[in-house]
């Protein structure tokens, strides 16, 4: 390892596409070297700087271990992966892309459940009558965990989904779910609803540096270099 | 987190050793359930709350698997498979590993990785002695292992349930707030949304809805459900069925009918909350206050002062047992009578040990029909800390 700062951004797709627009627009040239299918990178106008390109799940887990100084990723990412994500990371900045709430969502035909006080008043009979705690479909555990544990909810389970959560419930496989959703369409289509005081986060992708990497001086003054560049 | 030394292992044995020939004399049988714990059981029983703290994995056939969390699910759990449902009074003492995952910054006094050293006494029918013995045998332990300075601070369910009991208000009411009693912020709210006029409960309710909802019928108020999904469109999915929305809106209508609780009332459920001090002091009180409102919860306080007294018959010094309503516990499974021994030492946030009545956790980890219980156990590494007096 090197004392260069290690900048960790999503290596494909629409995230890597407005990634790079957006450092360009703060005036770094963000780009790959050699190989366009390679994984190494680097920003034209600044030294000292490795560019990582790897998949976004994992940008979180960079951070979290301090393999990355700085990273661009979904905040709904680092919140999930990282365990007291504040003592760990400290996001910088807003990009202004990547937008999408996760939330909480219940079937729509559960009329008398609104919120989540109504979802904890129905766990106990729920109980009763299936001889089971109703299920949470979701890839958001610890999120999920969180935010429940804040409203007061703890009779429920977890049911970790990794795909096609929202046709959970008429699958039967889960009674509700927290997942990720920009417009809502799928929701709807899927029967579900999101409860009043439901949306857990406003979640969009974020610059974000780590606090426990190896910070060496040459790391530090490229990160005030990226800083100023994006006006911060 | 870093090996212990061989050092601290053995002063961890020798203690061990000292505090299960006292539960053992208590008449304990020594056992040693299963590290690894089919999830499934275990977190049905504890909750997502302490799941997010508990080490759960899957292994090479797909099954969902823990490292325990705690001893006492899987000491229940045997006495279940030695037993079925035959009734069986067993009294059982172990010491072993249990594992918790601890967030950034938790102390020493919090490891990821501790020993345990308990007992569960399943099956007694007096419960009062059972709880009594339960401290007092926890309390020798402690002593034996050469502890000479804590705290012993206790709760009780049971007087909060007959305090809820004695006073005027539906059913359902009492439910909810028993079921929240370990959450004070959520019991706070709830009890002045219970204070507030009906109306207000229950406004968000569609009006064509209202008007079909009858709370003496179901069969009235399940029409009324379908119609309104059918009006509006809504497809029924999932495995809640119309029935049970039904009945829950029943619920909701009745409550809306029924009177609200009166700010007396919200003061003495706040007042009897705000209890704490001295364990005799504290019970006498309560029966004060209670008689003020002329309301009678004889037998609760009666096992309270019972309890203390075969408490003090067995050499536990109940002038310095201290009473605290809202002691609360972060596991929800306690059903009755609680208590935690404390040291000057390392303070409340991490108590040398804990106990308490748990008469619905059998049920929950398999069996068919209620045992009462009740059980404690010691947290070995911070009792020797304190006892070989290098702090936490």
């Amino acid at each position: 390892m090197t004392d260069k700062l290690i900048l960790a951004v999503p290596s494909k797709g629409r995230l890597m596409d407005q990634t790079i627009e957006q450092f360009a627009s703060a005036g770094l040239t963000l780009r790959k070297t050699g190989n366009e299918r390679g994984y190494r990178g680097e920003i034209a106008e600044l030294d000292a700087i490795d560019v990582a390109f790897i998949s976004a799940p994992e940008i979180a887990w960079y951070l979290q271990t301090g393999r990355a100084h700085m990273g661009v990723t979904g905040e709904d990412l680092i919140r999930e992966q990282i365990t007291d994500a504040d003592q760990r990371v400290r996001l910088l900045k807003s990009l202004g892309f990547g937008q999408a709430d996760v939330i909480v969502a219940v079937p729509d035909y559960w009329i008398d459940v609104r919120n989540m006080s109504d979802l904890d008043e129905i766990s106990a009979a729920f109980r009763r009558e299936h001889g089971r705690w109703f299920r949470v479909a979701t890839k958001y555990i610890n999120t999920t965990r969180r935010f429940f544990a804040e409203k007061g909810v703890i009779d429920y389970r977890i049911i970790e989904s990794l795909g096609a959560t929202e046709g959970a419930p008429a699958a039967g496989t889960a009674d509700l779910i927290v997942d990720i959703t920009s417009t809502g369409a799928t929701l709807a289509a899927n029967g579900l609803r999101i409860l009043d005081d439901g949306v857990i986060l406003k979640s969009e992708a974020k610059l974000v540096a780590s606090k426990t990497a190896d910070w060496s001086p040459a790391a530090r003054q490229a990160e005030t270099s990226i800083i100023r560049a994006f006006g911060l | 987190m870093a090996a212990e030394t061989a050092r601290k292992f053995e002063a961890l044995e020798a203690q061990a050793q000292k505090i299960m020939q006292v539960f053992i004399q208590a008449g304990h049988e020594a056992v040693s359930p299963a590290i690894i714990q089919p999830a499934g059981v275990f977190l049905d029983v504890i909750g997502e709350s302490l799941r997010a703290r508990t080490y759960v994995f899957t292994d090479p056939d797909g099954a969902e698997l823990c490292l325990r969390p705690d001893l006492t699910v899987p000491t229940c759990r045997l006495h279940i498979e030695r037993n079925g449902d035959a009734p069986a009074e067993a009294r059982y003492c172990y010491n072993g590993t249990a594992f918790r995952f601890q967030p950034v910054g938790a102390g020493s006094a919090h490891p990821r990785e501790f020993r345990q050293s308990g007992i569960e006494n399943i099956g007694a029918s007096d419960r009062e002695i059972a709880d009594a013995q339960t401290v007092a045998t926890i309390i020798e332990a402690l002593r034996a292992a050469g502890l000479a300075d804590f705290k012993l601070r206790i709760g009780d369910l049971g007087l909060f349930r007959a305090l809820i009991k004695a006073i005027e208000m539906p059913d359902r009411w009492r439910q909810l707030l028993t079921h929240l009693f370990w959450r004070p912020d959520a019991f706070r709210a709830e009890l002045h949304r219970l204070a507030r006029p009906a109306d207000e409960n229950f406004k968000t309710m569609a009006a064509e809805l209202r008007q079909g909802i009858d709370p003496t019928d179901v069969v009235r108020s399940e029409r009324a459900v379908v119609d309104y999904l059918s009006a509006n469109g809504i497809e029924a999915i999932g495995t809640r069925t119309v029935t049970e929305v039904a009945i829950n809106l029943m619920w909701r209508l009745a409550d809306a009918k029924s009177a609200p609780l009166s700010p007396a009332t919200v003061a003495l459920i706040e007042r009897y909350l705000a209890i704490a001090g001295p364990a005799e002091a504290a019970g006498a009180g309560i029966k004060d206050m209670l008689r003020e409102r002329g309301a009678a919860m004889s037998s609760a306080i009666n096992a309270y002062h019972r309890r203390l007294q075969l408490m003090a018959k067995l050499g536990v010094n109940i002038g310095q047992v201290e009473f605290c309503a809202e002691f609360g516990r972060q596991l929800e499974y306690y059903t009755g009578f609680v208590f935690e021994i404390v040291s000057p030492v390392l303070g409340p946030a991490s108590p040398l040990a804990g106990g308490g009545r748990y008469d619905d956790l059998m049920r929950a980890a398999g069996s068919n029909s209620d045992v009462p219980a009740v059980g404690a156990a010691i947290h070995t590494e911070r009792l020797l800390s304190v006892v070989q007096g290098d702090g936490a």
